[in-house]
């Protein structure tokens, strides 16, 4: 095929035939123009209903769009991983087992998924969170790792490691919206795919080196390991009745930042 | 020269290549969705118009649970509830409107503070829940008001006040009395004195629009009225069915509604909360009109 002729996606930046309507990598429509604010937010490509793209050698289909379900069929020799809450139906043959993790005690009195449920091929599964929102799907090259909000990731295929980094310093623990831990997912020798469930509209934003941007704690979805998190406390007084304090993330490039606008709001000290 | 009159916010403009309301971000290409009934929908904002605000402008981003990104030159600014914010460029600076009864204000349960960005730079806005941004311009000597907690931002050149509702119900069982607010104990006023400013409301579900005609009456769910013009009144009104004293004690058969009058515009939405009566005997109202079913 002529290089000149392919079309390259505007989410993931893979190549596809000049004749696709949708990315055969991520799903993103191609043939609608990409929207960006004049902030430089860039809104996560609305999956059309329906839409299907590929990983290793499984597909995935996109149903639905105020709860999205994302369903996928499994070759022989893949699997995914997930929290198991999130399975909404599986084909009897799909094999169930669980993902050994270390730090389990730590996970629990983190709050984090003490289980997390692998699903083998072949077969088709589904998953969904049961929540409206967005369905935002990145697919990873090898070597990239991203960290993820916790109880924010959908489904992983099974090239792409799944870890957690403590969060550091204490004000980021009580205050970042994180709790203690994030979870990494990082491509080993393969690309992956890794699926996560984003409240309302979902928007990304690159920063630059030592750029900078403060975010409500309760909004941040993803970020690239590269990008670093400090919370900053703001006091907002009104004289005699107090006020409150405002806490806000400030996230600094360089990499990318994912956002959610309907965001899991935490409660301040008023 | 204005070429246009927008049908929602009623801004003559002069339009150019723009396919959205500058003063508004009302689209201008989709015809008038009006019920039988005489309701109008509210269109939602298209995902990334533009609204101008003086030499600020905002940008409304998303569809589902859209986000009021302002771009803020030096010197314009704007207020919110603090928790609406999403995130600000470094660069905007933070603090606080200065509210008169602030007591009055903790007691009803309304914010006790109102936070102000400043210019220059970004700051953007989200009422975490599924709906719509209602984009009102206020001209000088205009004013609404707004039902509590549904104030998403606005300019500092609105003014903003708050007064009681006048609308409550007394319930007594036994020895036990209790005051109801269907609407709230205060409602938020914006106007703008001076100069032209924009206030945006979160409004649940979709929003629905209605001209009332002077004296024209309509009677509306309490908890599913978004705003109205200031010249628009208000009372209780009850409803029951006429089959003896026992039915004011159940909930379901006793229905409490909000009788507004023109003339002047109110709007709705279609998601709203819900209001709990608890059924028992009506001690006192503020005024109302009542009607047994069936009487």
């Amino acid at each position: 095929m002529d290089v000149g002729s392919r079309i390259e996606c505007q989410w993931c930046r893979s190549q596809n035939l000049p004749d696709a309507s949708t990315c055969v990598t991520c799903g993103a429509p191609l043939n609608v123009r990409n929207l960006v604010s004049d902030s430089g937010w860039r809104e996560a490509p609305r999956l059309r209903d329906m839409s299907e793209f590929r990983f290793g050698q499984s597909t995935c289909q996109v149903e639905g769009e105020i709860v999205p379900v994302a369903e996928i069929t499994l070759a022989p020799r893949d699997w995914v991983y997930f929290e198991h809450h999130v399975m909404l139906w599986k084909d009897e043959s799909v094999p169930m087992s669980v993902m050994p993790l270390p730090g389990g005690l730590k996970r629990a009195l983190a709050g984090m998924p003490f289980i997390i449920s692998i699903a083998q091929g072949p077969g088709r599964i589904a998953f969904s969170r049961d929540a409206s929102g967005e369905l935002v799907v990145l697919p990873l090259p090898p070597g990239q790792e991203v960290d993820v909000r916790e109880h924010a990731f959908l489904v992983a295929s099974h090239s792409v490691a799944y870890s957690y980094v403590r969060v550091k310093g204490l004000k980021n623990i009580l205050f970042g919206g994180q709790g203690m831990f994030m979870d990494r997912f990082v491509a080993g020798g393969e690309q992956g795919l890794l699926i996560l469930h984003g409240y309302g509209n979902v928007f990304e934003r690159t920063l630059q080196p030592g750029e900078s941007i403060l975010l409500e704690p309760g909004s941040f979805l993803y970020k690239d390991a590269s990008v670093t998190m400090q919370v900053e406390t703001q006091r907002l007084s009104s004289g005699l009745f107090g006020g409150t304090g405002m806490n806000l993330a400030r996230m600094t490039g360089p990499g990318r930042v994912g956002i959610q606008s309907m965001y899991v709001h935490h409660h301040t000290d008023d | 020269m204005a070429n246009y009159t927008c049908r929602w916010c009623r801004s003559q403009i002069d339009l150019q290549d723009q396919v959205t309301c500058p003063r508004c971000g009302a689209p201008v290409d989709v015809r008038a969705r009006e019920t039988r009934s005489g309701w109008s929908e509210l269109p939602a904002i298209p995902d990334m118009a533009r609204i101008q605000c003086g030499r600020s402008t905002c940008q409304i981003e998303g569809t589902f649970v859209p986000v009021a990104d302002f771009n803020l030159a030096p010197g314009d600014g704007v207020y919110f509830a603090h928790h609406v914010l999403l995130w600000r460029d470094a660069s905007v600076t933070l603090g606080t409107l200065p509210l008169r009864g602030a007591l009055k204000r903790l007691f009803a349960g309304m914010p006790v503070v109102m936070a102000q960005a400043q210019g220059p730079g970004h700051v953007a806005f989200s009422h975490d829940s599924p709906g719509e941004v209602v984009a009102l311009p206020l001209q000088p000597g205009m004013a609404v008001d707004v039902r509590e907690h549904l104030l998403m931002v606005a300019t500092l050149s609105v003014a903003y006040e708050w007064f009681p509702t006048g609308v409550w119900f007394q319930t007594s069982d036994g020895d036990d009395q209790e005051t109801h607010y269907p609407l709230g104990r205060y409602m938020d006023r914006f106007s703008a004195p001076h100069e032209p400013g924009l206030l945006l409301l979160y409004a649940a579900g979709n929003a629905f629009i209605r001209d009332l005609g002077p004296g024209e009456t309509l009677l509306v769910k309490p908890t599913a009225l978004l705003y109205k013009d200031a010249s628009v009144q208000m009372h209780l009104h009850f409803e029951r069915p006429a089959v003896g004293w026992r039915a004011w004690r159940t909930w379901g058969e006793r229905y409490v509604w909000l009788r507004l009058y023109g003339p002047g515009r109110v709007a709705v939405h279609s998601a709203y909360g819900r209001f709990e009566d608890p059924g028992t005997n009506l001690a006192g109202s503020s005024p109302a009109t009542s009607w047994s079913w069936g009487s």
